[in-house]
């Protein structure tokens, strides 16, 4: 009984709008989900099973209310077999996509903190004009900036090497702008105490700063993990005759034609690291996205 | 802070020396490239590639959908993800399993939603089921003129929680004593939103509205995805001329498609600059 009343009682504070929001809301995240659910079941549904079934998707069985699979007739871990004994093409993708995003991420590491810091805890002549040029690359379309970097990358003799897709990202200005604008709020009393104790611009940037950034740096990364296991335009334009260097992200439409239940096992693989980190890194990854709001 | 110390450049040095060779100098570099003719002779042609650019029907083609697409995308965006942050604050403490959910899609490679969104929008699929359970004629959604709806679907799903949790972390500064006073008046929710909520943080929704439309030119992804290199003319964005004429070795054309578009994106910057400061001149 009490328990009842409690639960009445949370229910009674939402306002009638309250509790259609809330409707709407579990809906839309339903619906949300459910391309993500489904493409995790039917990994895991046997090959002659699924080819079936898509070979039925181009007519319309009126006799059916949904045409829709909801469980395998036989659980399957063959598809898994294969991508990871088998044949290892998906593997070495996907082993692909890890080492440019891994390699991505440590020259992000190395180089956007330290842009950040000094742009925010720096007085210097041209600090604002620097801030402001980040700010225009961070809003010109990929397609703008694309044209003139290959120009520079086949000068430099990069193109169609794992480095063309690699640099340029390291340098990212949306990150330096997301850092920045995190640094520029910790208040100055924290490094001046540190001041206090002779620590100079380096090592106050080690001991007080890095330490105190710990979340933002948590949801950058993430987000740039994000930004290179989905990346699309670099590979395909950078290394246009390397089709072996590609990152899983730009072939899934070339190889998906190989065998459905492979597809979908591949695609599960995928995803499963981005949902992971997001699992992790959620409650960082909003605070970090709040960020971006220009103060 | 620190003021006027030398090493501030040793820190800056990797950071700006990888901006300046990788986006600035090409940026500036690249406008004398697309003035010469490219040839071994390297003549200096003016305006030339321009203009032939200009005239290709497939860059027209291109240019058109990137817009259309793109302008498509960031007003539905935007106003779901005001109308959803909305719903959000309703809900208060309730509200943070929902915006987890809206956003995690953000981060969900789209490459790998391409069977499932596939699945779904075939002939016999979810979506025409509805269609038809609705009264409606069962569509094509997977050819020529029906493409585009999928598409933007697959980019809306993947980019809207962007938008929420910026829009939720402004309404969240809102003054709750406004609503008090509306609500006392007879406001009701749709009047507070866009007359109370909405001018109260402009600032947000103008970001909102230009970090989803800037963004909504990389829905080049979702196209290539689901038609290829070659796409029907629907869906054939400027990214896609530009790949195809990287593919051909003709790079003048290139630059001189990517700054003729360069030039419209900062027109509507600046036009859209302009009337928000028109509109909200006590700020």
């Amino acid at each position: 009984m009490a328990k009842r009343r409690r639960i009445r009682h949370r229910l009674g504070r939402l306002s009638p709008g309250g509790v259609l929001a809330l409707a709407i809301l579990v809906a839309l995240s339903v619906l949300i989900l459910i391309p993500i659910v489904f493409t995790f079941l039917y990994s895991f549904f046997p090959k002659g099973e699924i080819e079936a079934y898509l070979k039925t998707r181009g007519s319309y069985d009126t006799t059916k209310w949904l045409d829709v699979l909801y469980a395998p007739a036989v659980f399957s871990l063959r598809q898994y077999y294969k991508i990871f004994i088998e044949d290892p093409t998906y593997l070495r993708l996907l082993c692909n996509s890890a080492l440019y995003a891994g390699a991505i991420l440590l020259g992000q590491a190395l180089v956007i903190p330290l842009t950040a810091y000094a742009l925010s805890r720096f007085t210097f002549r041209g600090r604002d004009t620097i801030f402001f040029c980040i700010l225009i690359l961070m809003i010109l379309p990929f397609q703008v900036t694309m044209a003139p970097s290959v120009m520079m990358l086949r000068w430099l003799g990069l193109m169609d090497t794992v480095w063309a897709v690699i640099l340029p990202m390291c340098f990212s200005p949306f990150y330096i702008f997301l850092l920045r604008q995190f640094m520029v709020s910790i208040p100055n009393e924290l490094l001046e105490a540190g001041m206090v104790d002779g620590v100079g611009a380096v090592r106050g940037f080690v001991h007080v700063i890095l330490p105190v950034c710990k979340p933002i740096l948590g949801a950058a990364a993430a987000l740039s993990f994000a930004d290179c296991w989905n990346m699309v335009e670099q590979p395909l334009v950078y290394l246009a005759n390397r089709q072996d260097l590609r990152p899983l992200s730009v072939m899934f439409n070339q190889i998906s034609t190989e065998g459905a239940d492979v597809a979908f096992a591949g695609s599960a693989l995928y995803i499963l690291p981005t949902l992971l980190i997001y699992l992790y890194f959620q409650e960082d990854i909003v605070a970090g996205i709040q960020l971006s709001e220009l103060k | 802070m620190f003021h006027r110390k030398k090493i501030v450049w040793l820190l800056l040095l990797p950071g700006l020396a990888g901006l300046l060779a990788f986006y600035v100098v090409p940026f500036f570099g690249g406008i004398y490239f697309s003035l010469m003719d490219g040839t071994f002779a390297n003549e200096f042609v003016g305006l030339a590639n321009y203009k032939r650019v200009w005239q290709n029907p497939m860059f027209q083609l291109g240019l058109k959908n990137t817009w259309e697409l793109s302008l498509l995308c960031a007003p539905v965006i935007w106003l779901l993800a005001f109308l959803l942050a909305g719903m959000l604050k309703t809900l208060r403490h309730r509200a943070t399993p929902f915006r987890n959910i809206l956003l995690l899609p953000y981060l969900m490679p789209s490459s790998a939603m391409l069977l499932i969104w596939t699945l779904m929008f075939d002939y016999g699929g979810v979506v025409n089921r509805m269609v038809t359970a609705m009264g409606f004629e069962r569509v094509l959604w997977l050819e020529e003129d029906a493409l585009r709806f999928p598409i933007v679907l697959l980019y809306i799903w993947k980019n809207v929680g962007f938008s929420v949790v910026l829009f939720a972390s402004a309404l969240s500064a809102v003054h709750p004593s406004l609503y008090e006073y509306a609500s006392l008046e007879g406001a009701g929710w749709w009047t507070q939103s866009f007359r109370i909520t909405l001018p109260q943080i402009l600032p947000t929704a103008f970001l909102v509205f230009v970090l989803a439309w800037v963004n909504a030119f990389k829905i080049f992804k979702e196209a290539y995805f689901i038609g290829g290199d070659y796409p029907s003319t629907q869906i054939y964005t400027l990214q896609h001329f530009m790949n195809n004429k990287f593919a051909k070795l003709e790079y003048q054309d290139v630059t001189a498609a990517a700054y003729m578009f360069a030039v419209g994106v900062m027109v509507l910057f600046a036009l859209m600059y302009m009337s928000k400061a028109v509109r909200s001149p006590s700020e």
